[in-house]
């Protein structure tokens, strides 16, 4: 695995007079200089001199100190690493895809169009809400367009409402994201159980009450636009009273707004447009397989009801359907609809990241109807699966059964002063990358334990095998795991430190005098 | 299923030691009255073949070229083959975000040295990990100079930038009353400076100005930055082609306070306008206001050096409604397409490729204006892309072109009427001076318009 223990940045390997490109011969007399003077390009301070030996290298070490969804079971919960077809990444590789220009006439690029319009067609049908966008380049990305399809909405009916409710078990990207909409957010509590509470909270510790949801529906009533709501929730249970929370909210004249982060638990099971969304987001590089990359790129499509429609992104994309004379059938061509004199205009420069787009109906047409339904439910099983062997070992938040992720408190192995953060870098020394952790904020010292249905009983029962054992190392040998991890290239490292004196960029060594 | 690793008898095994007899069993949480109670209407499984043939039909359907002319924000330049051999990597593409550093060293170090690079061509001093593209940088940097400017209200937006970044900057402001979004208006096809400190006040938050600009021309800098900070103000230089950098002096060093905008150039291919890679470089007093994820070095227990997520006091996991963004991924990928093509391109590469992208784009605009029907419109400096006015009809022009396998400029006239009849060109290193010779010979040949 790690076969080195260190690579010096890129920066220290450079000698002058390498490289690690060969320009083309030009074949066109050299460029006048035109520029005035003081915008002529200076000299560089970091690119390096390198050849392509070295950089190959240099990125092949790196990548072996990365763990990735081929190593082994990657439990981070809420985020779906499940596995990413190989098919996928071959398809959204074809040069007709790739070399494709955003800007080309709509008669040249049918097939990406063609695209668009099936991928939609399947989300439409998978979440029962007619209208589509994939425009978003992201969950976050997707949450600003759907809140900005409400805002666009109320004010289309002459309303100025200005606050939208939010779980406290919620994704922090869905305050984050209200707010970059322009409105107040005000949080919902959270019953034990990790649902919204329509009664008011009582603080156990500070006596203080937290409103819920009915008395803020009470009382904010025509100011609220909408209420952001994961579902499955972040402890990953179905929210058992959508209906009545969106039949109230509705009665209000307020929408319901759903992050679809979970869909990877209803897919084939519920539809949001049957149980009153009105508009939700999918993260295709959760719930479609497509590759999180270290970080990105995503995508976040947003679904919506008809009444929503109307605001939706420019362009739309539109299939017009043609008789082929003698009797040979229909053809299809598509267009770009550009004006939508309602719409809240563009959120990407272009159609989204197509590329992403392209993976996640590949992946679509592999599974079909019957293969995303038994995903579906094998993710269920296999979280249940996790949760019956490791409960009794650490504490559950919840003892009933839960949809595809469980979530666990480490108030069993803080009697010997272990706490989830030692739990996860233990996990590192055992060869795992651990769950996610300390969220959702509702449950304390969370570990949220994601399995997806890529994992087959064997390696379910790996990981399971390694989380009782670290179990066992809390009790017998508490203060090795704070030392944890040990096999890995680094130690735990110093964050408070990092964030007190940034250091964000590499910068050339000064010379000193001699 | 391919996909999903069990036998029979393993999922009855999972589900005797749950306790329960099937599947559905675990359902109970969902109300019955919720439950989609029929099969998705959507084709059934198929096999990768199948898959394959269909997607390679559906691909076959976008027309190819032998050369593309066009560029205005997706650029189509070489793509070394080390690049795609190394994303595709499983440690690389199928890895989360670096949240535990132990075990994503490999991410992090990749991406300080991203943001090295970053910094390195645009002169200036910190950077983030990414934002999604070119439009959504522009929306970014205007809130934050908002943020950072305190009391302003006003960003001004040079005409000369994107057009479509324009529209997402307009999405994006709409929804702030108390903000102000002011275009800048464009003389002899740069900013007008007279028009600039007109609406210069004391209430400009920041002044966004392309560098190029969309028409290629480029843009002085150094003459705007005078203005604009004497009415305290930013500068914020946005860059389309990150090409550009090889051949303009890093904004950072001629007065922009601050660098955003679109590098898919480096090392990407056009893919129909993403993924792409949006950037964002500001100063060092102001990276606490910067949006996304930043990369730092930390030491660990042993003193060794490393690598962390930091400033995550800014995000919205840590600060949600108060984060500076509501940003949670980046374009993690395509910055390591850059940052490989970065190191392999070095300074040499990277000046020498843009030396070629000037001399292709000067030579084909000077075999144009041998036409006829070509008329120069202004006399900027550009770079790689410049406007020409054309006295023909552009759909005789384009249908001719298509008839070659080329893909001709952009029809300037639906993004600016002030430019109808004009034409954006665009050459790269990619552009041999055959191909030039054929669009150029195609172009005379267009039948004149009666």
């Amino acid at each position: 695995m790690f076969l080195r223990q260190r690579e010096p940045l890129i920066f220290e390997r450079s000698v002058p007079g390498k490289r690690g490109m060969d320009l083309p011969r030009l074949d066109v007399p050299e460029a006048r200089d035109t520029r005035p003077g003081h915008l002529r390009r200076g000299g560089f301070d970091a690119l390096p001199e390198v050849s392509e030996v070295d950089v190959i290298r240099h990125f092949t070490r790196l990548s072996k100190w990365n763990y990735g969804v081929d190593d082994g079971i990657y439990p981070l919960g809420s985020c779906t690493m499940k596995h990413n077809p190989r098919l996928n990444e071959r398809v959204a590789g074809l040069p007709a895809f790739t070399d494709s220009h955003p800007m080309a006439p709509e008669a040249l690029v049918q097939g990406n169009l063609e695209l668009v319009y099936t991928l939609q067609a399947w989300l439409q049908e998978i979440t029962g809400l007619p209208g589509v966008t994939l425009q978003p380049s992201a969950g976050a990305a997707g949450e600003l367009t759907g809140v900005m399809l409400i805002r666009a909405y109320h004010l289309s009916r002459g309303a100025q409402r200005r606050v939208i409710l939010i779980p406290d078990s919620g994704h922090g990207t869905n305050p984050a994201t209200a707010a970059m909409a322009g409105y107040d957010v005000v949080e919902l509590p959270s019953q034990p159980d990790g649902t919204i509470s329509f009664a008011d909270v009582t603080d156990p510790t500070s006596g203080k009450v937290r409103k819920g949801l009915q008395t803020l529906v009470a009382e904010l009533g025509p100011e609220i636009a909408g209420a952001m709501i994961t579902n499955p929730n972040t402890v990953g249970v179905f929210e058992y009273r959508f209906k009545e929370i969106s039949d109230l909210l509705h009665s209000v004249g307020a929408l319901v707004y759903m992050d679809g982060a979970n869909m990877n638990a209803l897919i084939g099971l519920a539809r949001p447009g049957d149980f009153g969304v009105d508009v939700m987001h999918l993260n295709l590089h959760k719930t479609f397989s497509t590759p999180h990359g270290g970080g990105g790129p995503g995508a976040g499509p947003v679904c919506c009801a008809e009444k929503l429609r109307p605001f939706l992104p420019v362009p739309v994309v539109v299939r017009e359907t043609e008789e082929v004379r003698e009797g040979k059938g229909t053809a299809h061509t598509y267009r770009w609809d550009w004006d939508r004199p309602q719409s809240i205009g563009k959120v990407h420069t272009f159609f989204g990241n197509f590329g992403i787009l392209v993976r996640a109906l590949t992946y679509c047409l592999s599974h079909g109807s019957d293969g995303l339904k038994a995903a579906t439910l094998r993710a269920i099983v296999n979280a249940n699966y996790i949760r019956v062997r490791l409960q009794g070992a650490y504490a559950l938040h919840i003892d009933s059964p839960s949809l595809h992720e469980v979530v666990f408190s480490d108030t069993l192995q803080a009697k010997h002063e272990v706490h989830t953060l030692d739990i996860a870098k233990r996990l590192i020394d055992h060869g795992y990358h651990p769950p996610t952790i300390y969220f959702p904020l509702i449950v304390p010292g969370a570990l949220m334990i994601e399995p997806t249905e890529s994992e087959g009983k064997e390696e379910l029962d790996a990981f399971c095998d390694t989380m009782l054992e670290i179990a066992r190392e809390a009790e017998e040998i508490p203060a090795a795991l704070h030392h944890a991890p040990i096999l890995a290239p680094l130690r735990r490292l110093d964050e408070t430190t990092a964030a007190r004196k940034p250091v964000l960029r590499w910068q050339k060594p000064a010379v000193l005098p001699a | 299923m391919r996909y999903l690793p069990s036998s029979p008898v393993e999922d009855q095994a999972l589900l005797d030691a749950i306790g329960v007899p099937d599947a559905e069993a675990l359902l109970k949480g969902i109300p019955e009255p919720l439950r989609l109670r029929r099969e998705l209407e959507l084709p059934t499984q198929s096999a990768e073949q199948e898959v394959a043939w269909q997607m390679l039909a559906m691909a076959n359907r976008n027309t190819r070229f032998c050369a593309q002319f066009l560029g205005a924000g997706a650029y189509d330049h070489f793509v070394p083959s080390a690049i795609d051999a190394l994303v595709s990597r499983q440690e690389w593409f199928t890895a989360y975000t670096p949240y535990q550093p132990e075990i994503s060293q490999g991410t992090l170090q990749h991406l300080f040295e991203y943001q090295t690079l970053i910094c390195d061509l645009t002169g200036l001093e910190v950077t983030n990990a990414s934002l999604y593209d070119g439009g959504t940088s522009c929306v970014e940097a205007a809130l934050m100079a908002v943020r950072v400017a305190k009391k302003r209200h006003t960003v001004l937006v040079s005409r000369g930038l994107h057009p479509l970044y324009r529209e997402v900057l307009q999405t994006n402001f709409a929804p702030h009353a108390e903000l102000n979004l002011i275009e800048v208006a464009l003389k002899d096809g740069v900013t007008d400076l007279a028009d600039l400190q007109a609406k210069l006040s004391g209430d400009v938050a920041a002044v966004l100005v392309g560098y190029p600009n969309f028409l290629g021309a480029v843009e002085d800098l150094a003459a705007l930055a005078g203005p604009i900070h004497a009415a305290g103000a930013l500068l914020v230089s946005v860059t389309q082609e990150a090409f550009a950098f090889g051949w303009l002096e890093a904004p950072g060093r001629v007065g922009a306070d601050m660098a955003c905008g679109e590098a898919m150039s480096l090392g990407n291919k056009p893919s129909f306008g993403g993924p792409f890679l949006g950037f964002l470089a500001v100063r060092d007093a102001h990276k606490r206001e910067l949006p996304g994820r930043v990369v730092g070095q930390a030491k660990d227990l042993q003193e060794r050096l490393g690598y962390v997520l930091t400033l995550t006091a800014r995000e919205q996991h840590i600060r949600r409604d108060k984060a500076t963004s509501n940003i949670c991924s980046n374009q993690g990928l395509v910055t390591l397409r850059a940052n490989i093509f970065m190191q392999l391109a070095g300074p040499d590469g990277l000046k020498g490729l843009a030396a070629q992208n000037a001399a292709k784009a000067q030579f084909l605009r000077q075999r144009m204006l041998e036409l006829p029907e070509m008329e120069a419109v202004e006399d900027q400096p550009f770079f790689n892309e410049f406007v020409l006015r054309y006295r023909g009809d552009y759909s005789a022009l384009e249908a001719a072109c298509l008839q070659e396998s080329l893909l001709p400029g952009l029809d300037l006239g639906r993004y600016y009427p002030e430019y109808q009849g004009c034409i954006l060109w665009c050459a790269t290193e990619l552009h041999s001076r055959s191909m030039i010779e054929s669009l150029v010979e195609t172009l005379a040949r267009v039948p004149a318009t009666v």
